[in-house]
């Protein structure tokens, strides 16, 4: 069986964030992914935090994925973090240890994902869970980068209503304009949205039973999650909206959703970062670019995130 | 019982879906027309009002009828003749108008109305909200005496003329956005519940089988309706309008939830987009201004229209 496993050749671009770092503990442990290297952006907490907690991450699995800086801020919108969810450190307050020896810059995240996407010659898939200023930029630097990804599967957006605002998601409202670029680069694109990963609901049970194996993984993912937990109200369980995206890029079979027109509103006052998806309307858009994750087998989820954080 | 009826002003663009409405109204005890008023939407000003006067004739409406303005608040009209015909009520043969036309405008005979009334009138809305967004700027010490705005317009999930927006927003996003603006308690049947008041093939059977001429004119509308709306991917005829009449006759039909839902008039894909927040669903703070039906019984919602056009005598 394992020969026949599709391998897919993964960067994973992230703003860890309490969620992203359950999206890289799963990636990693996931034999269907093999990552090249993770590039940090400025999201839920700023970018030096997203950078070392991606390397906080690295030590705590026992990997040395090379980590990139990208952007410290969006394009054009102001910053907006989400302590709310993520605590101020990014991972809900638990305490990380660094690798040794870690650099103060580095190569610049889009010139590093253009030369690994080139030397790979269109096997790059990424996998992006933050705003989507980094993939933008490179968009913008390198136009001929779309020929060298395979896809992107992204954790943002919604075919319906947000949560950042009533019609915006977080990550593509904190740079709809970087989201626009990507909605409009012709490369295959995956979107994981609010539709299905407001389903991907960990309950406090859940919680406790994966944390209580006890190793270091297993706390991480109980002691970060307990922040975004406590933040929502009505208390459903905490949604791991960035661990879909990766399941979807290993085990799409988990999942169902269909082929749409998506455009990312920039110019709108109450619509800013609206994610348009011409899914359900009598007029579409003349395009299809984007296949849109509308449900998940919540039990197999769940199942499936408990085996990944336990095989650490 | 005995119960005074809810008075009304009509505001429409007929239409197939508003001639069910304005026949479901008509037909109910609980309700009494105080006045009609047209917009441009479905067709130009000319043919709804025309259609109006053709369909007040055929149902024996006597409530005055006002001409509204020949296009939207700012933006020039468009129409939906692909959905309901050159005539904007395209199939069956109706009777010519035999009811005066008032010489107030749609804006003067809602604020007659209203000022008349001595309890608050309610304003069932079926089409664009240009009369009532213009009535909100022109008379806004009248605002207390609207009890409410019954609409059919929007759609808190998605669109239809538009990905993001739907028809009779889209037509007038600005006096939309008035309306919702303006604290009058206001009742929004969306493109969320009216997708799913379908009528089906064996529904209009049941109407023609009634025999009236009001029942073979009304299966007529309804076959028109229905053969478009196949021909487009639908299950059935989604009967947008009467949904706007029947959230005030038969609440008990619907779910409605509470939303605060905000007008977009700007925006590259968004214009006319009507966006819901309900409390606690995102980081914002949001109050209430619509109660949104969200789904409907549609059997029940069916039943109710069949027993209206039975009430029909002729």
């Amino acid at each position: 069986m394992k020969t026949e496993m599709e391998r897919h050749i993964v960067w994973l671009d992230c703003d860890t964030g309490t969620d992203d770092a359950q999206a890289i503990l799963c990636a990693n442990a996931l034999p269907e992914l093999e990552i090249v290297a993770i590039s940090a952006v400025a999201g839920n907490v700023e970018l030096e935090k997203t950078y070392r907690n991606a390397l906080r991450l690295n030590r705590l699995m026992g990997t040395d994925f090379p980590v990139y800086q990208g952007a410290e801020k969006p394009w054009l919108q102001p910053q907006h973090t989400g302590y709310r969810y993520h605590g101020e450190n990014g991972l809900g307050g638990v305490e990380l240890p660094l690798p040794e020896n870690v650099p103060e810059t580095t190569k610049k995240a889009w010139d590093a994902l253009y030369e690994k996407a080139k030397e790979l010659g269109g096997a790059l898939e990424i996998i992006a869970t933050g705003p989507l200023t980094n993939i933008g930029t490179a968009l913008m630097k390198y136009p001929d980068l779309p020929r060298f990804i395979r896809r992107i599967v992204l954790m943002g957006g919604s075919a319906t209503g947000g949560n950042r605002t009533p019609a915006a998601e977080y990550n593509i409202f904190a740079d709809p304009h970087a989201a626009d670029a990507v909605f409009r680069s012709g490369i295959p694109l995956v979107m994981c949205g609010l539709d299905v990963t407001m389903q991907a609901i960990f309950t406090e049970e859940d919680l406790i039973r994966i944390g209580s194996k006890g190793t270091p993984a297993a706390r991480l993912f109980h002691d970060a999650l307990l922040t975004p937990l406590r933040a929502q109200e009505g208390g459903e369980g905490v949604k791991l909206h960035d661990a879909v995206a990766v399941l979807y890029a290993a085990r799409p079979e988990l999942f169902w959703g269909q082929m749409a027109g998506v455009a990312v509103e920039t110019r709108g006052t109450v619509t800013m970062g609206k994610t348009v998806t011409d899914l359900w309307s009598d007029k579409k858009f003349p395009f299809k670019n984007a296949f849109v994750v509308l449900g998940l087998d919540n039990e197999a989820f769940v199942r499936t995130v408990q085996e990944l954080i336990w095989s650490y | 019982m005995n119960r005074t009826p809810i008075p009304v002003i009509h505001d429409c663009d007929p239409g197939h879906d508003d001639a069910m409405a304005l026949l479901l109204s008509q037909a109910a005890p609980e309700i009494e027309i105080r006045a009609i008023t047209t917009c441009c939407g479905n067709q130009t000003i000319e043919k709804t009002t025309y259609n109006t006067r053709r369909i007040c004739t055929l149902l024996g409406i006597d409530a005055p009828i006002g001409m509204g303005r020949p296009g939207p608040m700012l933006q020039d009209p468009i129409t939906a003749a692909n959905i309901h015909g050159q005539s904007g009520l395209d199939g069956p043969k109706l009777p010519e108008p035999a009811v005066p036309l008032s010489t107030l405008s749609a804006v003067e005979l809602m604020a007659k109305t209203l000022e008349e009334s001595d309890e608050p009138v309610t304003i069932i809305s079926t089409g664009p909200m240009t009369n009532t967004g213009c009535l909100l700027l022109a008379h806004p010490e009248l605002k207390p005496k609207i009890k409410r705005i019954s609409m059919m317009g929007g759609g808190i999930k998605h669109g239809n003329w538009s990905p993001a927006a739907e028809f009779n927003i889209l037509v007038d996003p600005e006096a939309a956005d008035i309306v919702f603006r303006s604290g009058v308690p206001i009742t929004m049947a969306g493109l969320d519940v009216t997708l799913k008041a379908l009528i089906l093939e064996a529904d209009i059977a049941r109407i023609r089988a009634i025999g009236t001429r009001i029942s073979q004119v009304v299966a007529d509308w309804l076959d028109f309706f229905y053969e478009f709306h196949r021909k487009i991917g639908y299950r059935g005829a989604p009967l947008h309008d009467p949904c706007a009449v029947a959230a005030l006759l038969r609440p008990e039909l619907f779910d409605m939830q509470d939303y605060f839902v905000q007008i977009e008039t700007q925006g590259e894909f968004c214009r006319g987009a009507t966006v819901g927040a309900q409390p606690g669903k995102t980081d914002q703070a949001v109050v209430p201004n619509a109660t949104c039906l969200m789904d409907v019984d549609r059997q029940g919602f069916v039943d109710l229209i069949v027993e209206a056009v039975e009430s029909y005598e002729n």
